[in-house]
């Protein structure tokens, strides 16, 4: 549905894209993420045709969005981390406005959109006086509108208190649901990712570092939460066996070890074993790790990614 | 074509939403009305009794409605016109971009051309409302105060000291006020244009306004005479009209010189607009 092709792109002398490639599939939800000045906002950028790359193309359901904007964007809807409004005027006219770019929008499109959303008591109200999620939700409406394939979120839940958060997080997952949306969102929210998207993407300095399901990333974590009768004892093996003690019950087994075996020698040595649990990935951890060779050039520790040149 | 005016109308309406257009087409209203008490204090009034008088024609018969409009006119164009005209002009695309209603408009399935070319028309439009509005209330107040009678037209720069009945008055007032608004378009384009590039709305607005003062004082350096065509405001004289006999041809070509200058601001407006990345 979204295919990238070797795009880059440089802002007075400093790279920001290096060749990156996607591809997206219809029905995904596919998250970007990345700290600030990563990449995310110009990938859509140039996903919009806002930004103009150096080199390589963008594709929605096919068509290029630098050879033919304007069909290419009929299939989309976007909102930013933080949209523009005309305050002065009401949330309906807003929208009228927005999507009078797109072509001709029934009213009963606009209405639907707006009871999505669950703005219509307040629709007719100016947009001055509305609160930060509503403009959010007013900012998905105009995205939802006039029924696109494809909605690109560029950190959509940015500012919003967990309720608003929590209430744009449903809505997304309803409409991918309920409409088969393709979603792409950007968030260095990373719980949010976690959530909502099946597949994900990091980028470091407009690099890409890791793409692919969230499973891959959880497959090569290798912490355990075990909980003994003898703390010390058991940290004096695990220095003998290929186990880090990270604290707090933490320990991570090292590549190409095996946790049954140091288990095993706990139960060796007379240590009752009382839990062992997988600890449950942490993806700011994860990400961090992800990024840390690109940022570093460290060796990845404990976590094999597709580092991309 | 629908889509197009159906877009206009929106972007009208979007001009024509907000408070401060309203606010400064009610600045306008009060300088008219300070410049009509100024004219009815002794001193201008005495001043316009005895010109008329020294030039033999009743200053009862043209002391009127229209002589003052076209005061009112010539010196709140003067004073404000260039100055809002530039202010809104400025905003009209740097604005948006500042607020990010650009992005939200550029993310949709139209070509940049297309928004700038609705954006511009809206700006015409924007400035032949506020001069009919200037004018409209010039004559309104002026017919109020002093009722209908014959037009003194005097600008002794322009060389225009003329007489008129009433009905060519008023004729030769709504033709002036035509070729006004032609001609201060040229003020709202410049605005316009640079507020494509990359630059804050006020930044455009300031631009624009120095322009056309320190072209407006060059022209009038003797120094540059020889060159008084090169400069824009030599041709924005819209109060020819009021000559006994109107230079029309002269008007024609100083019509055609700003709308070449206003086509090439857009065309470059656009281009560099085209150009530009929009990115948070």
């Amino acid at each position: 549905m979204i295919r990238l092709e070797k795009i880059s792109k440089t802002f007075n002398g400093k790279p920001a894209l290096h060749s990156l490639s996607l591809k997206i599939s219809r029905g995904e939800i596919f998250g970007l993420l990345g700290h600030n000045g990563a990449g995310k906002s110009t990938t859509f950028g140039i996903m919009l045709g806002q930004v103009h790359p150096d080199q390589g193309e963008a594709y929605i359901d096919g068509i290029s969005v630098q050879k033919n904007r304007a069909e290419a964007l009929a299939q989309a809807g976007a909102i930013f981390e933080t949209p523009g409004f005309y305050d002065y005027l009401s949330g309906w006219k807003n929208l009228e406005i927005f999507t009078s770019y797109s072509g001709w929008v029934k009213k009963s499109e606009i209405a639907v959109a707006v009871e999505t959303v669950g703005l219509t008591s307040r629709i007719r109200d100016s947009v001055r006086t509305y609160s930060h999620g509503m403009r959010q939700r007013l900012a998905l409406a105009q995205a939802l509108l006039p029924a696109p394939k494809v909605v690109l979120l560029d950190e959509p839940t940015e500012g919003l208190d967990p309720e608003g958060i929590h209430e744009i997080r449903t809505l997304i997952q309803r409409l991918n649901r309920e409409r088969g949306l393709t979603v792409l969102l950007s968030s260095h929210l990373l719980s949010e990712v976690e959530q909502l998207c099946t597949r994900i993407a990091i980028l470091n300095h407009g690099r890409l570092v890791f793409e692919g399901k969230w499973e891959d990333l959880e497959s090569v974590n290798l912490r355990y939460r075990i909980h003994v009768n003898d703390v010390a004892h058991a940290e004096l093996i695990a220095a003998k066996t290929q186990v880090r003690v990270l604290g707090d019950d933490v320990y991570e087994v090292l590549e190409g070890n095996d946790i049954a075996d140091f288990v095993a020698a706990l139960v060796w040595d007379g240590i009752k074993v009382r839990l062992v649990q997988k600890e449950r990935p942490n993806l700011e951890a994860l990400y961090l790790k992800a990024v840390a060779p690109a940022a570093s050039s460290k060796p990845i520790d404990g976590l094999s990614l597709s580092v991309k040149p | 074509m629908m889509l197009f005016l159906h877009q206009l109308g929106l972007e009208l309406r979007k001009l024509f939403g907000r408070k401060r257009t309203y606010i400064g087409f009610g600045a306008f209203l009060v300088i008219e009305l300070l410049i009509l008490v100024f004219c009815q204090m002794p001193g201008p009034q005495r001043g316009l009794r005895r010109q008329m008088e020294g030039l033999g024609y009743g200053a009862d018969q043209y002391l009127s409605g229209l002589t003052m409009a076209f005061q009112m006119v010539s010196f709140t164009v003067f004073i404000l016109g260039g100055l809002y005209l530039a202010l809104v002009a400025g905003d009209v695309v740097a604005k948006e971009v500042e607020e990010k209603t650009m992005r939200m408009i550029l993310c949709r399935p139209v070509s940049r051309i297309r928004v700038l070319a609705i954006k511009y028309i809206a700006c015409v439009i924007y400035t032949f409302s506020l001069i009919g509005f200037i004018g409209g209330t010039a004559i309104a107040i002026g017919v109020a105060w002093k009722g209908t009678g014959g037009m003194f037209a005097f600008a002794p720069l322009e060389g225009i000291v003329a007489f008129y009945s009433f009905a060519e008055g008023l004729n030769r007032f709504l033709a002036g006020l035509a070729v006004l608004a032609l001609m201060l378009t040229t003020v709202s384009t410049l605005g316009f244009g640079l507020s494509c590039f990359d630059m804050k709305p006020a930044a455009a607005t300031i631009i624009t306004l120095s322009y056309f003062f320190v072209d407006m004082i060059f022209r009038q350096i003797p120094y540059f005479q020889s060159i008084k065509a090169w400069f824009i405001t030599s041709h924005m004289e819209w109060r020819q009209v009021f000559l006994p006999h109107i230079p029309i041809p002269q008007m024609i070509e100083d019509g055609a010189y700003l709308m070449g200058v206003n086509a090439t601001i857009v065309v470059i407006a656009m281009a560099v607009f085209q150009q530009r990345n929009f990115k948070s």
